[in-house]
């Protein structure tokens, strides 16, 4: 079966068309660096796979998310590709476009963003574009999905494209140093088009370099280009070899763009213009940052989510509740199946379904905020706060993507270009406080500071990013010896994020709650729930004889400090390893609760204000959950640096939850 | 107009200049200029500066980006 590539600069839209083109939906956002994976999907014709790769300016990959793009053209072999190039950013990507047309696969050329380029005054002639390159060249907007038909009917019969025929002229002293290369490479190797991998090499790109170190002696190759470089310097054409390429390149490409583009109405993008302004102002920008993340923490608890989990949390303790009892006494069943259904299962899983209101609202405005353009401008705001912790702006939006949840967070970390800090970023992540943790605070937050939910809420994920700035600058001095952190990013345009788009990125960020809901919270759920059932003594045995008790009082002793030396508390943090969610639904089981009020009076009668902020705390710093370990290994391929995030948590959460409590008691609080 | 090239920071926040000459930069954030068109001959225009002496907005191609203003004032450019 036939594979076509989408290829293309940075945030120009190749997922918005790969979700069209697929019936698949991946993960879109306006920012550079979104798509950090391969990504494949099946065409809707049945016409063969789609490979969607994440965005590169050229061949040659500085970040990890680019070294797959570019190892990916290099060793395996697409039948075709469909460059995406953005209409009103045309000169840029067209670089790359010249360098995939060398490539020699048969290739479409995507004129995305043709609208936002109307709007800004900018009208490329497509037919211009399809007669210099010698590819069929079609305009789109993949984000409404306008063009996209065209682009199926044409890949419907992909072996129909026709092969590229692109040539450019280098010029005598390099056209001499290609073909001598291109001698020399071994016939029939498993290798592209043998002039794209000579100019590739002349452009010292480090992928190339690789594989053919891997397959002859490249010493007589890059004596060749060294030839060729003296030569191009003797004629004072050019300082270097990838310098001279990259001149002819523009050349081209300029006298290409005066063919096919007006640009006579250009005109500045008013919105952009007039919200930067604003949002990125020198004194407005960062009090204006903060008001809004108080607004979504406001609309999350108290405004709209918090109303609506009252309302589910209605529902499940009365009508489902009382529903199946009624139905298992119907049906005859036993009390132990009584007991587990009722208070295991639906006590369980449905403490934890109840916060899936807040949840929902949470992710719609992480997914707004992603779609509009606003990340980037953090990224700006945050900068030079991040440069004195030793880490650079960029790694805010992970930060906020680890809000969500922390495995896409520290993937969306390889978009940062230095290795150092992409490992910060990835160490950190674990005090970004995800939405699994958020029942924890809502819950306590409502019993004991009632009528400032939000501002309890919000000052837990303040808490978290202050640790990490600190930690980060500890880091930074210590373990990478204050290595300087380098700073760039691209400012998209703002947009309106669409609707549908919203409502799709907040279901496929929820989605995985729902789906732990019914597996590992479940699972989770029915064993604590065993556990609590069943002691030494037997099955049905007082809740302070169970198993549990006897599990929790373990741990207990080493919590006294703390302020939660309980068995309660005790026995909840090891399966919150699994899954942070499955702490709330252990306290349901524990405390027999029927419903979130009756939790609630029950959780005032343990805890105190003060204990409960320590506990609070240490479910926000104390370990990164199972799945979070699982990437945290695969992207730093270390089980040192793995260990290292576990422990160094579990030790911050110790002593700040010391603090907190025994700091607290010595002030006179309780 | 024989004007003398001056850093990229001295100009007023809205105005333009044509780069003169690129040194002694960090090579990776070389490299990620030049992957967005920014090399010497070209017109960049310094939209604004950053809270905290943070980063500057820079403005090239029509593409907006922003880089930290030690770096920046390795760009020097030419006032028409």
């Amino acid at each position: 079966m036939s594979s076509i590539a989408l290829v293309g600069n940075p945030n120009t839209g190749k997922t918005s068309l790969f979700n069209t083109l697929t019936s698949s939906y991946e993960y879109v956002g306006n920012w550079a660096g979104v798509t950090v994976e391969k990504k494949i999907g099946s065409l809707k014709n049945g016409a063969g796979m789609l490979i969607d790769l994440p965005g590169i300016y050229s061949l040659h990959p500085l970040s990890r998310d680019e070294s797959v793009a570019a190892r990916y053209l290099v060793e395996e072999s697409p039948g075709a590709l469909i460059n995406i190039v953005d209409a009103s950013q045309l000169e840029r990507n067209l670089l790359l476009t010249l360098q995939l047309l060398e490539y020699g696969k048969p290739t479409l050329l995507g004129l995305n963003m043709v609208d936002v380029a109307s709007a800004r005054g900018i009208q490329v002639n497509p037919e211009v574009l399809q007669t210099w390159l010698g590819v069929p060249v079609l305009p789109l907007v993949a984000r409404t999905g306008k063009g996209s038909g065209q682009v199926l009917s044409l890949l419907k019969n992909s072996a129909a494209i026709p092969a590229v025929h692109f040539r450019l002229d280098y010029g005598e002293p390099a056209e001499q140093a290609i073909a001598a290369i291109e001698k020399m490479l071994p016939a029939g190797a498993s290798l592209p088009d043998s002039r794209w991998v000579a100019l590739q090499l002349m452009e010292q790109n480090p992928v190339i370099l690789q594989i053919l170190k891997s397959q002859l002696d490249v010493t007589p190759l890059l004596a060749i280009c060294d030839v060729c470089q003296s030569e191009l310097q003797s004629k004072k054409l050019a300082l270097t070899l990838p310098q001279w390429i990259r001149s002819v390149r523009m050349d081209y490409i300029r006298s290409l763009c005066q063919a096919a583009m007006d640009t006579t109405a250009r005109k500045p993008h008013n919105l952009t213009e007039r919200l930067d302004a604003l949002l990125t102002h020198r004194f407005m920008g960062l009090p204006l940052f903060i008001f809004f993340m108080y607004v979504l923490f406001k609309t999350t608890f108290d405004w709209v989510g918090g109303p609506l989990s009252d309302i589910l949390d209605g529902w499940i303790s009365g009508p489902i509740s009382d529903g199946a009892g009624t139905l298992l006494q119907y049906l005859g069943a036993s009390s132990f199946a009584h007991a587990l259904v009722v208070d295991g299962i639906i006590g369980g899983v449905g403490g934890v379904l109840v916060f899936v209101p807040q949840i929902f609202i949470l992710f719609l405005i992480i997914s707004f905020l992603e779609d509009s353009g606003y990340m980037a401008r953090v990224c700006l705001l945050m900068d030079s706060t991040m440069e004195r912790m030793g880490l650079n702006g960029k790694a805010f939006i992970p930060f906020i993507i680890g809000f969500g949840c922390n495995v896409p967070a520290i993937m969306a970390a390889r978009s940062i270009e230095q290795p150092k800090d992409r490992m910060l970023t990835t160490l950190l992540m674990p005090l970004m406080s995800c939405s699994a943790r958020l029942p924890v605070y809502a819950l306590f937050a409502a019993v004991f500071f009632p009528s400032r939910q939000a501002a309890a809420v919000l000052s837990m994920y303040v808490l978290g990013i202050v640790f990490a700035l600190i930690l980060c600058k500890v880091f930074s001095k210590f373990l990478f010896k204050n290595e300087s952190s380098i700073f760039i990013i691209e400012l998209p345009p703002y947009r309106l994020p669409q609707i549908k788009t919203l409502l799709r990125s907040t279901w496929e960020k929820g989605k995985g709650f729902l789906r732990k809901a019914g597996t590992i919270i479940l699972a989770g759920s029915v064993i604590i729930w065993l556990m609590s059932y069943a002691g030494p003594g037997g099955l049905d045995v007082a809740m302070d004889d169970s198993f549990l008790a006897k599990f929790g009082g373990l741990i207990a002793p080493l919590l006294q400090p703390l302020g939660f030396g309980n068995w309660q508390a005790g026995s909840t943090l090891v399966p919150g390893f699994l899954a942070k969610e499955v702490i709330v639904s252990t306290m349901n089981i524990i405390y027999h609760a029927p419903d979130t009020a009756g939790l609630e009076t029950q959780i005032a009668q343990v805890f105190t204000p003060l204990s409960s902020i320590s506990f609070m705390v240490f479910i926000l710093l104390y370990i990164p959950c199972l799945a979070t370990v699982g990437v945290i290994r695969k992207e730093t391929a270390s089980w040192k640096w793995t260990f290292f995030s576990m422990g160094y948590s579990l030790v911050l959460a110790y002593i700040v939850s010391f603090v907190v409590f025994q700091g607290g008691r010595l002030l006179g609080w309780s | 107009m024989a004007v003398s090239p001056c850093s990229l920071l001295r100009l007023h926040p809205g105005s333009t200049g044509s780069i003169h000459s690129i040194e002694g930069m960090n090579p990776i954030l070389r490299r990620r200029l030049a992957d967005l068109g920014v090399f010497e001959g070209v017109v960049i225009r310094l939209k604004g500066k950053g809270p905290f002496l943070g980063p500057v907005t820079l403005e090239c191609n029509g593409q907006l980006f922003a880089i930290r203003r030690k770096e920046a004032s390795r760009i020097e450019v030419n006032v028409s």
